[in-house]
C-alpha cells in the first residue's frame, strides 16, 4: 500500500508520484488541493483562517489562506512543480452551527479568502465542494490527482 | 497591594482548580437531573494543546460525535463545548424523557441542548462566585458531525492567533456506564489573564 500522508489543521503537505494526501474534518476551514499532472507533484492544505493581517502576531503561515497558500506552492514547486500547470480543488467552508446572526460566516470568510489568493496566483479552480453545513474529509490521490471527497452518512465522491 | 507576579504554571494550576469547581458542579446537576445516578467526574485535564492536535482530543477527527456548543460572552468571552457519542445521547434522552425520543429528531435534540444548558449555567455559577465576573451564555446550538470538524470550527470561531491553545477538558462518566462525555472549555487568551487574576485577588483578600 502506497504512503498516505495526513495534514493536520493549519498544516500542509506535499508529495510527488504516488500515495495519498488526506485532511479529515474540514468544517468552516478550507482544504486547498493544488496538482501538477505533468509532474504528478500534489500539495494539500488545511486553513483555519482566512487573513494573517488581521493578527498582531500571526506565527504559523499554513494557517491562513493569504499565508498558506503560497507556502504550499514554494514547496510544491521545489520538489518540481511548476505554478503554470497547476489546477485547483478546494472543498470546506461550511457552517456547522447556526448562529442567529447576520455576519458572514468563518466558512464563507475562508471560500472568498481561498478564490482570491488562487486568483492572484493564476491558479485555477477545477472543482469544489464548499459551503453548506456539513464536515468534509479530503482526500488527494498524487498518481492522478483525482479528489475524494466524504461526509457523515454520504457516499464517497469526486469533485 | 503591589501585583503578584504569576508564573504559567501557576496559572494553569488556577485553572485546573477552577475547572474542578466548575466541572463538579455540573456534574452535580447532571446526576440530579438523572434522578441521582452517580455521575464521575474525572479530574479536568488543563493543558496547552498544539493547536494542531486539537481536532483529535476527543479520540480522531474522524469520530462521528454530537457536539452542543454554547459561546459565553460577557467581560470575559470563551466557549464550551460538549461532545457526547450517539449511544450516550439516545441514553441520556431516553432517561430523562422515560421514552426513546430519537436524538436527531427535535424532541431528543431540545432534550440535549436543554442538558447542555443547566450543566453549563450550573458550571458558570461555580465560576461567577469565586470571580465575581458575571457569565453570560447564548442559546446551545447542535450539531452531528466529525469530532474534526466541530473543534476545527469552534477554533475558527475563536479566531486564534497562537498555535497553542488553552483547554480545559472534562470527561464524565455514569457509575452504570451507559452515558458518557466530554466538556471543554476553550478560553480567550485575554479571558485566560482576567479570570486567573479575578481567582489570585480573590484569594489574597
Amino acid at each position: 500500500m502506497s504512503e498516505q500522508i495526513r495534514v493536520k489543521i493549519a498544516d500542509y503537505a506535499v508529495k510527488k508520484e504516488e500515495g495519498m494526501l488526506i485532511t479529515v474534518g474540514l468544517g468552516s476551514c478550507v482544504g486547498v488541493a493544488l496538482y501538477d499532472s505533468f509532474a504528478k507533484v500534489a500539495g494539500l492544505a488545511h486553513i483555519l483562517l482566512s487573513d494573517s493581517a488581521l493578527f498582531k502576531t500571526p506565527s504559523n503561515p499554513a494557517k491562513f489562506a493569504d499565508t498558506a497558500i503560497p507556502l504550499l506552492l514554494e514547496q510544491m514547486i521545489s520538489i518540481g512543480a511548476k505554478p503554470t500547470r497547476l489546477k485547483a480543488k478546494i472543498a470546506g467552508g461550511s457552517q456547522l452551527f447556526s448562529f442567529e446572526r447576520s455576519m458572514t460566516s468563518v466558512g464563507e470568510k475562508n471560500i472568498c479568502a481561498v478564490r482570491n489568493v488562487l486568483a492572484i496566483l493564476r491558479i485555477p479552480i477545477t472543482g469544489e465542494e464548499v459551503g453548506g453545513s456539513v464536515g468534509r474529509t479530503m482526500k488527494l490521490f498524487v498518481q492522478h490527482g483525482k479528489v475524494i471527497i466524504s461526509t457523515v452518512g454520504s457516499e464517497e465522491r469526486e469533485i | 497591594m503591589p501585583e503578584l507576579p504569576i508564573s504559567e504554571e501557576f496559572k494553569l494550576d488556577v485553572l485546573k482548580e477552577m475547572g474542578n469547581i466548575g466541572a463538579g458542579n455540573a456534574t452535580t446537576a447532571l446526576s440530579t437531573l438523572l434522578n441521582y445516578e452517580r455521575v464521575n467526574m474525572h479530574v479536568p485535564e488543563v493543558d496547552l494543546c498544539p493547536l494542531v492536535d486539537i481536532p483529535d482530543l476527543m479520540g480522531g477527527a474522524e469520530k462521528s460525535v454530537i457536539g452542543i456548543y454554547i459561546r459565553v460572552f460577557s467581560e470575559v468571552s470563551f466557549y464550551a463545548v460538549f461532545l457526547i457519542d450517539f449511544e450516550s445521547a439516545q441514553t441520556l434522552v431516553a432517561s430523562l424523557t422515560g421514552q426513546d425520543h430519537p436524538v436527531m429528531e427535535e424532541m431528543g435534540r431540545s432534550v440535549l441542548l436543554e442538558v447542555a444548558n443547566i450543566v453549563t449555567a450550573s458550571y458558570l455559577n461555580a465560576l461567577s462566585h469565586l470571580t465575581n465576573l458575571t457569565f453570560l451564555p447564548e442559546p446551545p446550538l447542535l450539531v452531528v458531525d466529525m469530532a474534526g470538524a466541530i473543534l476545527g470550527t469552534v477554533l475558527a470561531e475563536t479566531s486564534v492567533a497562537e498555535d497553542y491553545i488553552l483547554v480545559l477538558k472534562t470527561a464524565f462518566i455514569t457509575a452504570t456506564g451507559n452515558i458518557e462525555g466530554n466538556f471543554l472549555i476553550i478560553p480567550d487568551q485575554n479571558t485566560l489573564d482576567i479570570i486567573v487574576r479575578m481567582l489570585v485577588d480573590g484569594a489574597c483578600q
